[in-house]
């Protein structure tokens, strides 16, 4: 089995070596790809689309379909997380911190009642102390990672960026959040059904604007016919209508980004997690 | 503006993700948004259809621009016919499932109408699209939906068989996009006619393209589960979860059917497939290789639903060699074939649901009495049995015929062979099922027998409906079979 694995590994490798003979030579200007397509969006874009960051106009206008469905997909992995992790049983063992004096009580009799307040503290097996300087520090840093986040969105057009980076990037200074505190005070902030809102409303950011403009005469995702919605700007319709896409989609990316952390840090239970 | 081609695909896309937010209001919400997305996706469908039909191939640029700028849907009556296919089955599915989705996975069923919804709209997006790039998103789509709900399903070992399916999947759909980088980089373009043109021009000795073509077809012969590369499909569709095998089974392999039939016919031509390149002759090999192995391991299963998956992997066998026969009467079978074998499967999986519902384990040992005590169901299984096995009033008969006639005109007596073997396998695999659910004596652990007679326990009105309607369109496409050769496919191929 192991040695027709490798036969099988050389003839695609083979397959792949063959396969670039013929291809034209590395960075030749002549070849179809940097002739063909390229020409037209390089010596069209600036004027029909006013972007001045070529590949944001080809993967948010041009291509702006695909770009749906990539934000679709993303929407997908934080569903799959969800269905498949997600565990609504309700827990047997439960643990309470002493706070006074940092003892932890082990519950096993489901009957006996603490009630978390000012002695008691609800928390997790997995619980650790977390530290004050790192929890100062990342209170200090997460605020400046949002808005350069936000910034990173916000500048697609123009500079390298756009929702999908934005969107990580927001998100991972939530899941910061979580990794300095922990998971509860994070998910005490973003509650489930937020995320998962966030989630599906930021493709449907993306997929309402498609639709508005079919609505206003035009095809689905042609920017262009939202022109009489800005009318102090029309010019510039067909990059006002990708940062609005580019918004969606990072709302969506941030969202699930999160979604996926908290289901696969916690095993779907949603409690203190790492 | 027709905008019917967008509408059919965006309806189940937003449709999921209203199905999301309104579940946070009442979880049934989700479930009604489903059925009428998939309802109003079928409407447009049909529309389509009938566009098609009047004036000839409908094309749709997405955001306005012109083809090889932008993205185009295109739709000519081959993915027409497979447009409303998707969609009709995608809803009469979700009309039989709502009972088998609330026992199997009650306290996640809003997010799984969504995942359901996504993955019709990957199913959908991948037969409309006239983009290669695009189809390999929207097969991501309904990849990665597909992984989620199957392992969604029977507990232990569903896990197993996804992880199976994701590994053998993620190679699958890496191998197209390979493929679509080699076409992009030979001729700069991702659209399909345009690549077609540039194609024309390439002389076909260029490895690159040939290169381009085997990684391409054995992505999506990865993804249809052709016979040594079928390891994945068993497992996972057996133990997926019944609301889903019912929309999978019929459908995925036969949407990678279509997609390889658009690859050999469209983009590369026929020609360069068949004239430049000396591959027929292995294909139609691997083709009777699969009918055979795929009827002979189904022969060896003790358990309906294993049985019905092996049933799927020789029948893939009929599709790829019909197409590769290289003349119109095979490819004609093969394309009609799509539409049959969807149907015939989508009714065979019906009735296997409406039996899991019932009595919760489909092992031969599990099925006596069935005839009793399931009669409407058992009628239909009967009837969708008929047509695999190719009894003449039913559709199943009418692509074997073409298929046959086909290998014939190219002198593939082995594949006809192939084609004769497999059908008297097929009934020899349900006759001994008919015997089981008809002759075995009930086990007295049912309880039935303490009242003195049978009590008729059959799956509730809204799973035998569905089952009823597909039935009668077996025998309506069986009836109808030459119309739709003649006006559907056969203008297609000319």
């Amino acid at each position: 089995m192991k040695f027709l694995g490798f036969v099988i590994v050389c003839l695609t490798g083979g397959l792949l070596l063959y396969g670039t003979m013929d291809l034209p030579d590395w960075g030749d200007p002549a070849s179809p790809a940097s002739t063909h397509l390229s020409d037209y969006y390089i010596e069209h874009i600036l004027e029909e689309t006013r972007v001045p960051n070529l590949v944001t106009a080809v993967l948010a206008d041009y291509r702006g379909y695909d770009t749906m469905f990539e934000t679709a997909v993303v929407f997908c992995a934080g569903l799959a997380c969800f269905l498949l992790l997600r565990d609504f049983r309700p827990k047997k063992d439960r643990y309470f911190r002493h706070i006074p004096t940092g003892v932890m009580l082990h519950v096993k009799n489901p009957e006996i009642r603490i009630i978390p307040g000012n002695e008691f503290e609800h928390m997790d097996r997995e619980w650790v102390p977390s530290d004050r300087i790192i929890k100062t520090v990342c209170r200090i840093l997460i605020p400046f990672i949002q808005i350069y986040a936000l910034y990173v969105v916000a500048h697609g057009d123009f500079s390298p960026g756009g929702g999908f980076q934005g969107g990580v990037i927001f998100g991972s200074s939530l899941i910061l959040m979580a990794i300095s505190y922990n998971l509860k005070t994070l998910m005490k902030r973003v509650t489930e059904k937020f995320l998962s809102i966030f989630a599906a409303t930021g493709v449907l950011i993306y997929v309402g604007l498609g639709v508005l403009a079919m609505i206003m005469g035009g095809r689905f995702l042609d920017y262009g016919m939202l022109a009489p919605l800005v009318p102090w700007d029309p010019g510039h319709i067909r990059a006002l209508g990708m940062l609005g896409v580019e918004i969606g989609v990072g709302i969506a990316v941030m969202a699930v980004m999160v979604i996926i952390y908290v289901n696969i840090v916690s095993e779907g239970r949603h409690d203190e997690g790492l | 503006m027709n905008h019917m081609p967008a509408i059919l695909v965006l309806a189940p896309l937003s449709g999921a993700f209203f199905s999301g937010l309104a579940a946070w209001i009442k979880p049934s919400f989700s479930y009604y948004i489903a059925l009428a997305a998939t309802l109003l996706s079928g409407v447009a469908a049909t529309c389509v259809l009938g566009d098609v039909m009047a004036a000839g191939t409908v094309q749709y640029r997405m955001a306005g621009w012109a083809p090889p700028m932008g993205i185009e849907l295109r739709i000519d009556s081959l993915n027409a016919m497979v447009l409303v296919l998707i969609s009709a089955i995608a809803f009469l599915n979700l009309v039989a499932s709502v009972r088998s989705v609330d026992r199997e996975i009650p306290d996640r069923a809003p997010s799984f109408y969504v995942m359901y919804q996504l993955f019709v709209v990957g199913l959908l997006g991948v037969t409309a699209t006239g983009d290669l790039f695009n189809l390999y998103v929207l097969i991501e789509i309904t990849s990665l939906t597909s992984y989620t709900m199957i392992a969604l399903g029977e507990e232990g070992r569903s896990h197993l068989a996804a992880l199976n399916y994701i590994f053998i999947g993620v190679i699958g759909a890496s191998f197209y996009l390979l493929g679509v980088g080699y076409l992009y980089i030979t001729t700069g373009s991702l659209n399909m006619q345009d690549v077609a043109v540039i194609l024309k021009q390439i002389p076909g000795s260029s490895s690159a393209v040939l290169t381009a073509f085997v990684l391409c077809i054995l992505g999506v012969w990865i993804k249809m589960a052709l016979f040594p590369l079928h390891v994945w499909l068993p497992n996972a569709y057996a133990f997926a979860p019944v609301g889903f095998a019912r929309v999978v089974a019929p459908l995925m392999t036969k949407v990678m059917v279509y997609v390889m039939v658009r690859l050999m016919i469209t983009v590369f031509g026929l020609d360069y497939v068949f004239n430049t390149l000396h591959l027929a002759d292995i294909v139609v090999w691997l083709g009777v290789i699969a009918i055979l192995a795929g009827a002979f391991m189904a022969l060896f299963q003790t358990d309906l639903r294993k049985m019905l998956t092996y049933i799927i992997v020789c029948e893939i066998g009929y599709m790829v060699g019909g197409a590769w026969l290289g003349n119109t009467l095979g490819m004609a079978g093969a394309i009609l074939h799509i539409l049959n074998d969807a149907l015939m499967t989508f009714a065979l999986f019906l009735a296997l649901g409406n039996i899991v519902y019932v009595r919760k384990q489909v092992a031969f040992s599990n099925l006596q009495g069935l005839f009793a005590t399931m009669p409407w169901t058992m009628a239909g299984l009967v009837l969708a049995a008929l047509s695999i096995i190719g009894v003449p009033p039913t559709c199943g008969f009418f692509s074997k015929w073409y298929l046959v006639l086909g290998a014939f005109e190219a002198g593939a007596y082995h594949f006809a062979a192939a084609l004769i073997i497999s059908s008297l396998v097929c009934a020899v695999l349900f006759f001994k099922v008919f015997e089981i659910c008809f002759f075995e004596p009930m086990a007295t652990s049912h309880g039935h027998h303490d009242y003195g007679g049978v009590v008729m326990t059959e799956a509730p009105v809204s799973m035998l409906v569905p089952l009823g309607l597909v039935s009668t369109a077996i025998v309506a496409a069986g009836v109808y079979a030459g119309t739709i050769v003649n006006t559907l496919i056969l203008p297609f191929l000319q």
